[in-house]
């Protein structure tokens, strides 16, 4: 019996019950296995010299003193690593989008204020820190570009020389006849949205640790979403072989070049045609700007097919990520170099001002939108003006591009619009870089339901009565979005937000109101609503980007081990969304056992069935689930057929219950697992898997259709805000949230409450502050405010379980608290000072400008 | 490490000894002077459940019970423990069982990536020795000083309350 009672009785007893986390074992009794705790001893630290400017030439540099001090192994610069290391090269090409090639360690010029320009490596970390002081640059400042109308500006000095300018991309799609939809309709009103810098800011900060054995064997350990991802790029950037070197081990490599001729064949045969159809000129602007990306790509091609010897790369414990993690950071690549370089094990465990000024900032966005509408409140067309400051580095890999896709295809929403307009532009600045903060694409559900609400309120109908009428409903299903998408019923957004107002009582909220007013508040309450693709339609991920649905592909493995001890093998990279929990409760209830008796194998690249992304974008519960499930089901099949045989009876007849593997109705005489295992054995069919041998072992990748569909919800804000201190109480927060059947609901709520959390962190507390120059105001928790207990109000969840025809229906929920919360929260602080809000940081001294109070600065 | 009778000594290379009780054990651990005292639990006694989130005060990842007050390691020096009575997230459960904490933490789904845990779990041993009667705004104030990414804090108010039903009339107030 396990510890929690978590004894399977058969299919289906789990999933769907809110199992307690088999994690917690070691987690709450402090033997969680974070990075920072399997740093061994003997072991080497780096850190880091970092850019105090937002924007310099580097003249000199000088190391001399710094490598004099005991304890001091070496120092490496930005000029002498690019011995060591391949620059990082494009990920993800648009049409029209220049992407800067860029070293571990800059050595010309510094970007951004943190900017790394030498790592130093000393027995300590304390020695290491100290050393970093004796290191003596030379700056010579260059004006740092703070504030997107400086990026704009196209007089303004180059941060990417080659660029021209820090215009990066501009592009303008048309979808439906925008202009005749706007000449015809009775009204359109625009307003700019401006959303500042956030942070990702998980608890746990980066690190790595690059470990050599006795016998010389490299293992690295990172806190990382994407452990293949990792390992793919160590070898790509970490070391540098002549390009002479990689294409004649590339050329002599027979098996791994067949292997990727295969794999690029099967790629193309399934994606070419949407690869053709889409702008195959996409890379034509990169290598117009610059042609050093060509050789580069064809030289670190070549380095990473020559061979197949890469460390392999593990991560064990992760204190959260909130898609930061999901980046490779320069300062692995710089820590890995220069640990293969020394042949000897290396870590580096970022402190907090580093990871706020160089960990991954989000969400700066400026966006202009127009609406359409006619005098009933009918919406009809919608035209976007986004800008997006990428900061000083691209996100690698995911960062500014994938992001204004996603942003473009979700702009609108799930309402009938007759036409829609986008232009998205991303600029570069001197800020730290963008990355993936969970719902990367979020603001386009904030300024779309920001909007909404400022066309209610002109027209002077309620934000409830303008959704209804323009949403659509299961009569319109299916549908089509105009940015190509399917929709069905599981884009069930309309109910959750008519559940919501059930459940808000509505007719009881001028009497909050008057009881507000009379303890000298003001009472608003805010709506938002939202679908979003996790997992989503294979059309959508082909209107993001031609070839991204293979995101929707995810292979996992089902195993027993001769003694008969069940794993299951998944690509995910867990850091806080409890999958050793979810993922036994699917395949327990697929095999009949308990919880307990389920291992999950993840994070080690030699074991973890391959995939780029690991854990990231909603993906766990549709298609990592999908995939356990899919095994799970094999499993099953094969350990059925061999128990009826063992018991000559029918593979129909057989039961499992409890591991007990039986004829139906006569379990007296069942088999266990490690029986059959057992026999599996003896009759020598046993077979070889990763890692070694078992008794069954079935692999294999899900795909998912897209059935699984759409993961939706409205979230309904009360605030109460009081004038004369201008802070924002939330007496009330609702989510009404349709993911489809559920696996966990703790573990839903959870995901949904953390995900709010964060969004009231955006409106009241947080911003990766800068000056105008761009210098970092925010380093320290001190200036960067993360909510805590006393800010945080109780959230109720709804379940809504709309039920798709899909093989596997259980919808993501990552990243939806975020997406609808900060919505939510300003359209209820619009609500309750009557005034337009078009900033999404809210802050004490703006809620009293606002509010009229005190005169703007 | 040695162990001498009841005393577990430890030397880091360091120019100071320190000697001091930490989760009921005796020791002494020899440090640099300017060593953290998180850095000497983390390091030289190897008890990595104590976290940093931030070392610079505010996050309470790495709070531990010190003289039975909850306290930021990473604000302390290690010299400055010297002499006094420590207790850490590996002291929590006794002979295999759980604290009740612990036990509540889990029966209502306190943490995700349960980075923070440590801290919570400590800050809340303390808050509930010193005096268990607590309102839910109580825990909210007293546990405010520490930061959680992932949760929302709902979770482990709940655990909280949980703990001290459980420790007030052995109900853990799981419905
Ligand atoms: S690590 Fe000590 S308070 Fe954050
Ligand atoms: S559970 Fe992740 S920071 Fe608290």
């Amino acid at each position: 019996m396990s510890p929690d009672g978590n004894q399977g009785s058969g299919l289906g007893a789990f999933t769907g019950t809110s199992v307690k986390r088999v994690e917690d074992h070691r987690l709450l009794v402090g033997e969680g296995r974070y990075v920072a705790d399997v740093v061994p001893d003997g072991c080497l630290h780096a850190a880091f010299v970092r850019s105090p400017f937002p924007h310099a030439r580097i003249t000199g540099i000088d190391t001399a003193d710094a490598k004099r001090l005991p304890g001091v192994v070496t120092v490496v610069t930005g000029a002498e690593i690019e011995a060591l290391t391949n620059p990082i090269l494009p990920f993800l090409a648009l049409p029209g989008l220049y992407t800067p090639l860029y070293h571990c360690l800059s050595s010309e010029r510094v970007r951004f204020v943190g900017d790394p320009v030498a790592i130093v490596v000393a027995s300590s970390r304390a020695i290491a820190e100290d050393a970093v002081e004796l290191v003596d640059v030379t700056y010579e400042p260059l004006p740092g570009i703070g504030t997107l109308d400086a990026a704009l500006d196209t007089a303004s000095e180059p941060i990417w020389p080659k660029a021209k300018g820090n215009l990066l991309y501009d592009h303008t799609n048309d979808h439906g006849d925008v202009d005749a939809v706007f000449a015809d309709a009775d009204h359109v009103f625009t307003e700019t949205f401006r959303c500042p810098r956030q942070s990702n800011q998980p608890m746990e900060t980066r690190g790595i640790l690059v470990e050599f054995s006795a016998d010389g064997e490299i293992t690295v350990r990172a806190a990382t979403q994407a452990p293949h991802m990792l390992r793919w790029q160590l070898a790509a950037y970490a070391r540098k072989e002549s390009a002479a070197q990689a294409v004649k081990a590339f050329a002599t490599n027979t098996e791994r070049r067949t292997a990727f001729v295969d794999a690029a064949k099967s790629f193309f045969a399934e994606r070419g045609e949407a690869l053709q159809a889409s702008d195959n000129t996409a890379m034509q602007t990169q290598m117009k700007t610059d042609p050093r990306t060509a050789l580069q790509m064809m030289r670190t091609g070549a380095q990473l097919l020559g061979r197949d010897d890469y460390p392999h790369v593990t991560a064990d414990d992760i204190g959260g990520g909130f898609g930061a993690k999901g980046s490779v950071a320069r300062e692995e690549i710089a820590v890995a170099a220069v640990a293969f370089a020394l042949g000897r094990s290396v870590s580096w465990i970022e402190d907090r001002m580093e990871n706020l000024m160089d960990g991954g900032q989000a969400r700066e966005e400026e966006m202009t939108l127009s609406i359409a509408c006619d005098a009933d409140g009918t919406i009809r067309g919608l035209d976007v003006d986004l800008v997006l400051d990428q900061g000083a580095y691209p996100g690698n890999p995911i960062g500014a591009p994938i992001t204004v896709r996603i942003m473009e295809v979700m702009q609108p929403g799930a309402y009938r619009f007759e036409a829609f307009r986008q232009r998205s532009r991303i600029v570069t600045t001197n800020k730290g870089k963008y990355v993936a903060y969970r719902g990367p694409w979020a603001n386009e559900t904030w300024a779309r339901e920001r909007m909404v609400n400022v066309v209610a309120r002109r027209l002077g109908i309620s934000q409830t009565e303008i959704r209804r009428k323009n949403m659509y409903g299961d009569e319109d299903f299916p549908a089509t979005m105009l940015t190509g998408p399917s929709l069905d019923v599981t884009c069930s957004v309309r109910k959750t937000l008519e559940r919501a107002e059930e459940l808000a009582d509505l007719p009881g909220l001028d009497a909050l109101r008057a009881d507000a007013a009379a303890r000298g508040k003001r009472l608003g309450i805010g709506f938002a609503s939202y679908h979003e693709a996790a997992p989503g339609p294979p059309d959508y991920w082909e209107s993001v980007n031609p070839g991204t649905s293979a995101l929707l592909d995810q292979p996992a493995t089902a195993s027993v081990d001769t003694d008969g001890k069940i794993k299951i093998w998944t690509s995910q990279m867990p850091h806080g969304q409890s999958h050793e929990t979810t993922y036994a409760q699917l395949a327990a209830d697929q095999l009949g056992v308990g919880i307990d008796d389920i291992e999950l194998v993840y994070g080690h690249t030699s074991r973890a069935p391959f995939d780029l992304l690991g854990t990231g974008g909603s993906r766990g519960g549709p298609v990592g689930g999908g995939a356990v499930r899919k095994v799970g089901r094999g499993l099953r099949a094969a350990v059925v057929a061999k128990a009826a045989d063992m018991l000559e009876a029918n593979v129909d007849d057989i039961s499992i219950v409890d591991g007990n593997i039986h004829v139906a109705g006569v379990p007296a005489r069942g088999l266990g697992y490690a029986d059959l295992a057992a026999r599996v054995v003896a009759d020598g069919e046993t077979v070889e898997g990763k890692d070694g041998t078992y008794a069954f072992n079935v692999e294999d990748t899900y795909t998912s259709a897209g059935d699984g569909g759409w993961s939706v919800a409205t979230h309904v804000c009360w605030v109460e805000v009081d004038i004369e201190t201008g802070l924002v109480d939330i007496p009330r927060y609702l989510v009404v949230e349709d993911c489809g059947p559920i696996i966990n609901p703790a573990i839903v709520d959870g995901q949904a409450r953390g995900g709010v959390a964060q969004g009231i962190g955006a409106v009241l507390y947080e911003r990766a502050a800068y000056d105008d120059d761009a210098n970092l105001q925010a380093s320290t928790y001190m200036d960067y405010l993360i909510p805590t207990a006393t800010e945080v109000p109780r959230i109720e969840v709804e379940h809504m379980e709309t039920l798709s025809p899909g093989e596997n229906d259980h919808r993501g929920v990552g990243e939806g608290g975020m997406i609808g919360a900060p919505a939510a929260i300003t359209n209820a602080i619009e609500d309750a000072l009557d005034v337009t809000v078009n900033e999404q940081y809210l802050p004490p001294t703006r809620i009293l400008e606002l509010a009229g109070v005190i005169e703007p600065d | 490490m040695s162990d001498t009778m009841n005393e577990t000594h430890v030397a880091l290379g360091g120019d100071t000894t320190i000697s001091c009780t930490v989760n009921g054990q005796a020791v002494s651990v020899e440090v640099p002077v300017r060593t953290s005292l998180s850095d000497m639990l983390r390091s030289a006694l190897e008890l990595t459940g104590t976290h940093l989130g931030c070392e610079h005060g505010v996050c309470g990842a790495c709070t531990i019970v010190l003289d039975g007050a909850a306290v930021r390691s990473c604000l302390m020096l290690a010299v400055q423990a010297d002499g006094t009575e420590i207790r850490t997230i590996e002291g929590l459960a006794t002979d295999g069982t759980w604290h009740p904490i612990q036990q509540a933490m889990h029966d209502h789904h306190g943490f995700q990536c349960a980075f923070c845990s440590p801290g919570f779990m400590m800050t809340a041993v303390a808050m509930l020795e010193d005096d268990p009667n607590r309102t839910e705004a109580e825990i909210r104030e007293e546990l405010g000083g520490n930061l959680c990414r992932c949760t929302g804090y709902e979770s482990i108010i709940d655990g909280v309350l949980g703990a001290i039903a459980e420790m007030r009339d052995g109900d853990g107030g799981v419905a």
